[in-house]
């Protein structure tokens, strides 16, 4: 029904079977939808924040998805600017997922204000001492370098590619990609890390706070670092997914234990860097404000050291063995674990270091405060996950997405 | 550091020995700035009360059991250093919320305010409130609104300003007659409203004022923590989270040892050395 | 032109196109913002020309002078006012909180009439008629004497119209509602003889012994309390509190003695005795009977006896009763919490005798006995036959407690009519459904309520009083000041509905009666009346706003009969069965009595008191068997039960359970009722005798995991 829209020569599934999966991710993503025009509506009432829990399950989502969606610039610098070729049969797949991170981002940013209208102040009005501001700025030009980055992928479509501006446009697009590239590389650093600098500023939460360089808090640094650490391994995990549900092949190997290589080194290196600054962090900073470590994970009913383990050990120092030792590295069993592992720690650490520093109280009378988020959060928290496996099925089946997917598959049909 | 020659700086003193926990200074507040109250205001945490009064225990066993009120509003934080950048004025994203250099007070514009909530986050003190919901009055209500403090709208945050209306209206007087205004005639109105005096408010920068009398700030910063700065001299006066750098313009005073220590953190057998450094108590009101 | 598909297709992409490089974008992202910035559901207050005027607060005894600003005319504010002899400056939070009260959801904002189980709306005249015409026929059948009044308190000029009202028409079923002016007035009656009161010099005493009179929770006049109380710090002065549980004033106090819920008395009685076994009291004029009460006193109350009864340690009594007798200047104060309710004579004579034996009578810095402020004068009122054998007839009870069980235990209607004004008795007194019974079996219940609460609700005709802000009205301030003051409210605003000064109903009703009862209330309105009465002091009254009829060290030494106490008379025991002594605990940001606390008020009382809709209890961690903080548990008491939560407070006795006092209201105002439990539901009258008063300080209780 809609072959001819199917790049050519590539296998997909019956439409409508395409359309009964779209429909059942499409509910879930309409519940979102429902939850998001609740909000705005009626206001943030709908939500159980309140006023100790000012940032809560929406801002670490934000902070997630663009952690994980950090593989789109990590990529692109090392494809574009480092030249390491192998890397073009997963760069647009990248894109798309990073895509997919950011734009959800910008819709969690725009449902969690409680002013959505004059959102733009922050543009318009901006304070440029405010680590907000600078992410809203690199994080909205990022968004349109994504963008421009997707833009020759989708022109690749088989009829629009038949129109021969958008064909030339297309490859001309191609051929300046790397100053895009650059460009998003850049700002990526400066947003993923002024989304550190976001909690490391906060001088009054010993939780938080903590030293750096000029006017850039370590956890700066630490943030740019670990998304272009996990956010390869997002990738790949997305990657393998896709293959597990199209039962395809859609990625070599050599290019997967590539990327998977540089990611093992990124976190191992990253984890040095995180447990010095944890270190450093436990027996100076924190001390000299008048808090031990213990105060940070004690007398509650969640927070305790397992957060810190599970982060910094079981989901950090872990995956990135995993992932450096050739052996397990290309040991398909491990690497997935790996990567989820990875995947679950860069969340964790986004969910440390925005909700458990609301959830420390900080003056000696004051208390821990816990808070669940009602369904419309975790309901508008879910929307972009449906958004994004509706946009994934959209673009995989309609664009060539996985240039190496047609050979892989060949040779796979040859081998039988 | 851009600071006027004649720049004011006020803050308060809050005697906790007087504070009687009675609740007028927080009636007073929310008369005064047009607060808005719900059916339930029993979640604190979604109640908006720019003064707010903690209650503070000894967390000793009954019968050596004491008890403190603690009377909180805005710190009014002039940031590390006394520079002007508190907490949440560095990292207001839209300028909603700014630090006056002329008078030491942070205020807060609800028109440009667009509901981050970054500046909540940042602020150790829960002095910031956010609008969960639309204000609503029962009906009749707003016939009693004042027209000095605009109510504020859904989604943006709100807190104590010191009344800076009472300032202005104040600065207008005095301007009116050429003339400085006096202590008396800028007093917040959790400061007139308090039935036990327990609340003294004034210009920090004026020594004249029974503030600084009171408090009388050090000018320099701590050397032990260049970061603080308007440490009081008085052994009996405090900051909350001093420590932090914050530099709040609202101090504390107690003759109660413990009162003292839980002004700020400390770790074990910390406070003994630093009180001992300080000479200041041995007291065990 | 024919629209093809590309051309369709181009224009609209053309168009799209147009639109975006167009202002049209940047002119709706900003109006909308604007829009935001003026949403028209959020009010904008109007502004204009600020004034200040002087009134003085009635919502309680305390009568601070305060000032409300106005914008054009418009209250926006009420604050403490500056040099008002009560309370100079500083003002307590119902007060501030007083304009929420014209405005409150709650007020009854026209007459009404009950037609079955619902309130109708009537007008003035009709409702004054109606009132009017069942009073005649109660006349007609020659029963006057079956007409009552309860009044909030005795004092003033309301109370005395409602008590002319029943002189002219021949009842001398007078009530008030229990009040601390109302127990130091009785104290006085008893100790020093009848038309004296008592004060107490706390501003100028250096060693205050409260016998768990909540100083800084609402006892007496509550400011002038808070100021006294402040400047203890600058005095050296030193307050020590004597409560089962760590109050405010507990924690605030230089001393907290715990002691067992209700033998303040005891306790009293044991420093009295210590005082006389070592001859450190100050022989005063002393009658009836000293040897007697001497001998008495130290064998019923020696230390060890004290000690079994009160908990506290026989030695610490002796070293408190040294300790008290030596100070310069020390005052003993009597009055659990407010002093209002659940109080009994004998720990107030018993007080006020340990003052005496300490010579601190009219001493600078200690209580003063003086003469109760008699600064109006009506006319004789006229009565006719009717009223003079109704006004013969003999009172039926001696107290509105005593009243409610004299009604309730008697098969023919004891009252039939009882108007009610200023007061909430169905909500404020103990076991609420033996009041509201008793209300029932009244056939005809006028109430003269602003609010439409658990009394106004059960009465057939309500005439609906403006608020202290609406009217004129004298304030006199008692309840233990050491001073007398006569202040004045005036109307702030124009009644907000359609209510009317009490006192000008009650000129009206009796107007439409005609004859002698008429005759009696010759005013045109109450503003004339009170000019009238109150000629004596009307022209500095209406000048100043306030007049200061008593002040400073009153002279002489004043007798004290201790006739009442060498009797010996038995201490109120509590009633029901139980683990826990349940206690009323008064807590200064809520109201025991009335009007109900605001939404501010209700705003800031604490999670740790109030939880939702649940009343927290207080229980000492070591008597918590299990509860856990926050949990929910049942309290039961042979009154009745109800679910609350439960918070662990180091600050209580182990064995007695604190509940607040001023919740669980259940008229209809979502933002102060509906929410807890009323411990008056829980907790019983226990009348003491002689007295007439309701002791009961607490209920024996079991609580149990919900």
């Amino acid at each position: 029904m809609d072959s001819a829209l199917i790049p050519e020569g590539a296998k997909r599934c019956a439409f409508p079977k395409f359309m009964i999966g779209m429909a059942v991710v499409g509910a879930v993503l309409l519940w979102g939808v429902y939850a998001m025009f609740l909000c705005w509506f009626k206001g943030l009432n709908q939500t159980n924040m309140n006023d100790y829990y000012g940032f809560a399950l929406w801002i670490w989502a934000d902070l997630a998805v663009i952690a994980i969606g950090g593989g789109a610039f990590f990529t692109g610098l090392l494809k574009y600017i480092f030249k390491i070729d192998e890397l073009k049969n997963i760069i647009n797949f990248a894109v798309i997922i990073g895509f997919i991170c950011y734009s959800s981002a910008l819709l969690i940013l725009a449902i969690d204000i409680g002013q959505p209208l004059r959102g733009w102040f922050i543009f318009w009005h901006a304070n440029v001492h405010s680590m907000l501001t600078e992410v809203a700025f690199c994080l909205s030009c990022y968004f349109a370098v994504l963008t421009i980055e997707f833009i020759p992928n989708i022109l690749e479509n088989r009829q629009l590619n038949k129109v021969p501006f958008f064909h030339h446009l297309a490859h001309n697009m191609h051929g300046v990609m790397a100053i895009f590239a650059a460009t998003g590389a850049f700002l990526s650093f400066f947003h993923q890390g002024s989304l550190g600098g976001v909690a490391g500023v906060m001088f009054g939460r010993p939780f938080a706070v903590r030293e750096g360089l000029l006017i850039w808090p370590w956890t700066f640094f630490l943030f740019t670092w670990s998304a272009a650490a996990f956010g390869p391994c997002f990738t790949l995990l997305v990657t393998k997914i896709t293959e597990a549900i199209t039962g395809k092949k859609l990625v070599g190997d050599k290019t997967i234990h590539l990327l998977a290589k540089i990611a093992g080194w990124m976190i191992t290196t990253y984890m040095v860097a995180k447990i010095i600054d944890t270190i450093y962090w436990a027996t100076v900073t924190a001390p000299s404000l008048g808090f031990s470590l213990s105060h940070f994970y004690t007398n509650n009913a969640f927070y305790g050291y397992w957060i810190l383990i599970a982060e910094i050990l079981v989901c950090g120092v872990l995956p990135g063995i995993l992932l450096i030792m050739k052996s397990t590295r290309e040991n398909p069993t491990t690497r997935l674990v790996a990567i989820i592992l990875a995947t679950i720690g860069v969340c964790l650490n986004r969910w440390v270091m925005v909700l458990q520093i609301m959830a420390v109280p900080v003056m000696s009378f004051d208390t821990w405060a816990l808070y669940i988020p009602s369904w419309q959060e975790v309901a508008t928290t879910i929307l972009p996950v449906a958004y994004g496996i509706m946009l994934i099925a959209v673009a995989y089946r309609y664009l060539p997405v996985f240039p190496q997917e047609l050979e892989l598959n060949k040779s796979a049909k040859a081998a039988e | 550091m851009i600071q006027h020659e004649n720049a004011h700086k006020f803050g308060m003193v809050v005697d906790l020995d007087k504070c009687t926990g009675c609740g007028s200074c927080m009636v007073s507040c929310m008369a005064e700035n047009n607060v808005p109250f719900k059916e339930d205001e029993t979640r604190k945490k979604d109640s908006i009360t720019w003064m707010r009064v903690y209650k503070l225990t000894n967390g000793k066993p009954f019968p050596e059991t004491e008890v403190v009120y603690m009377p909180r509003p805005c710190q009014h934080c002039s940031g590390l250093g006394d520079h002007g950048h508190s907490p949440c004025v560095s990292v207001c994203p839209a300028t909603a919320t700014d630090y006056g250099y002329d008078t030491g007070i942070v205020s807060q514009i609800y028109t440009r305010c667009f509901g981050c909530r970054y500046c909540m986050g940042a602020c150790p003190y829960h002095a910031r409130y956010f609008n969960w919901w639309d204000p609503k009055w029962p009906e009749g209500q707003e016939n009693y609104l004042s027209p000095n403090v605009s109510p504020r709208m859904r989604g943006v945050v709100e807190k104590c300003s010191f009344c800076y209306h009472r300032y202005q209206l104040a600065r207008e007087k005095g301007y009116m007659e050429e003339r400085e205004i006096e202590e008396n005639e800028y007093q917040t109105a959790c400061t007139t409203a308090c039935p036990a005096g327990a609340i003294t408010f004034g210009d920090l920068n004026n020594p004249e004022h029974e503030v600084t009398k009171i408090v009388k700030p050090d000018p320099h910063p701590d050397p032990m923590n260049k970061n603080v700065v308007g440490k009081s001299r008085n052994p009996k006066v405090f900051r909350l989270l001093e420590r932090l750098g914050t530099n709040t313009k609202v101090y504390y005073m107690s003759e109660r040892e413990w009162v003292r220590k839980a002004g700020d953190n400390y770790l074990d057998g910390e406070w003994d050395k630093r009180k001992n450094h300080h000479g200041s108590s041995s007291d065990h009101g | 032109m024919k629209i093809d598909r590309r051309s369709f297709l181009g224009l609209g992409l053309g168009a799209a196109a147009g639109i975006a490089v167009s202002p049209v974008g940047v002119k709706l992202t900003d109006d909308s913002s604007i829009w935001t910035q003026n949403w028209p559901w959020t009010p904008v207050p109007e502004d204009g020309e600020i004034t200040y005027d002087p009134s003085v607060c009635s919502l309680c005894p305390g009568s601070c002078g305060i000032s409300v600003r106005k914008i054009k005319g418009r209250p926006v504010k009420i604050e403490g006012a500056d040099g008002y002899p009560v309370n100079n400056g500083g003002a307590c939070l119902h007060g501030i909180a007083g304009l929420q009260y014209l405005y409150d959801p709650s007020r009854v904002k026209t007459p009404m009439r009950k037609n079955g189980n619902r309130f109708e709306a009537i007008s003035w005249e009709e409702a004054i008629s109606i009132v009017a015409g069942k009073l005649a026929d109660i006349r007609t059948d020659g029963a006057p004497e079956t007409l009552g009044v309860i009044t909030g308190s005795a004092a003033g000029s309301m109370p005395a119209l409602f008590k002319r009202f029943l002189d002219a028409f021949g009842s001398p079923n007078a009530y008030e509602m229990p009040s601390l002016e109302g127990n130091l007035q009785l104290t006085a009656a008893t100790l020093h003889g009848a038309g004296n009161t008592i004060g107490f010099d706390l501003e100028n005493s250096d060693f205050v012994l409260s016998f768990g009179a909540g100083i800084i929770e609402g006892w007496g006049s509550p400011v002038a309390c808070f100021k006294a109380n402040a400047s203890r710090k600058e005095r050296h002065a030193k307050l020590y509190q004597i409560e089962p549980r760590l109050s405010n004033t507990a924690a605030g106090a230089d001393k907290w003695i715990p002691i067992n819920p209700g033998t303040e008395a005891d306790l009293a009685l044991g420093l009295c005795a210590v005082l006389l076994s070592k001859n450190l009291f100050t022989q005063g004029n002393f009658t009836g009977g000293f040897q007697k009460f001497t001998a008495v006193i130290q064998k019923e109350y020696s230390p060890t006896r004290v000690e079994a009864s009160t908990g506290i340690p026989a030695a610490d009594i002796e070293a408190l009763a040294v300790a008290f007798a030596k100070a310069k200047a020390p005052v003993a104060v009597p009055g659990k919490g407010r002093g209002d309710h659940g109080q009994n004579l004998k720990e107030f004579a018993a007080v006020q005798t340990l003052n005496a034996l300490a010579g601190r009578l009219n001493q600078e810095g200690g209580a003063f006995v003086m003469a109760q402020p008699e600064y109006l004068s009506f006319p004789e009122a006229a009565m006719d036959e009717i009223a003079e054998a109704g006004a013969g007839k003999e009172k039926i009870a001696g107290s509105v407690n005593k009243l409610i069980e004299d009604i309730n235990g008697s098969d023919k209607p004891l009252l039939n009519a009882l108007f009610v004004h200023n007061a909430n008795p169905c909500y404020t007194l103990k076991n609420t459904q033996r009041v509201k019974d008793a209300f029932k079996k009244v056939p005809f219940v006028v109430s003269f309520s602003s609010f439409m609460d658990e009394t106004a609700m059960e009465a057939d005709v309500i005439l609906p009083a403006s608020t202290f802000l609406e009217r004129t009205e004298d304030v006199p301030a008692g309840a233990g000041l050491p001073k007398s003051v006569i202040g004045l409210a005036t109307p702030q605003v124009d009644p907000v509905f359609n209510t009317k000064n009490p006192g000008d109903a009650l000129i009206q009703v009796a107007q439409a009666m005609g004859g002698t009862i008429a005759e009696s209330f010759e005013w045109e309105t109450y503003d004339e009346c009170l000019e009238a009465v109150a000629a004596d002091i009307w022209d500095s009254l209406s000048e100043e706003g306030s007049v200061v009829v008593a002040e400073g060290v009153p002279e002489g030494t004043p007798a004290v009969d201790v006739s009442y106490l060498a009797a010996n008379p038995t201490s109120v025991e509590m009633k029901g069965e139980g683990d826990f002594t349940l206690v009323a605990i008064d807590n200064m940001r809520l109201t025991g009595t009335i009007p109900a606390a605001s939404p501010f008020a209700i705003k800031t009382v604490s999670d740790k008191v109030l939880s939702g809709t649940q009343t927290v209890v207080e229980i000492n961690p070591a008597s918590a068997k299990g509860l856990k903080d926050g949990g929910e548990a049942i309290i039961a008491t042979e009154q009745g039960e109800a679910k609350v939560k439960v918070n662990l407070n180091e600050g209580i006795m182990p064995g007695v359970i604190g509940m607040v006092k001023g919740l669980g209201h259940t008229f209809d105002n979502p933002y102060v009722a509906g929410k807890g439990v009323n411990v008056n539901d829980l907790i019983g009258p226990v009348i003491e005798p002689g007295s007439g008063l309701d002791a009961a300080f607490g209920i024996k209780a079991t609580l149990k995991k919900a």
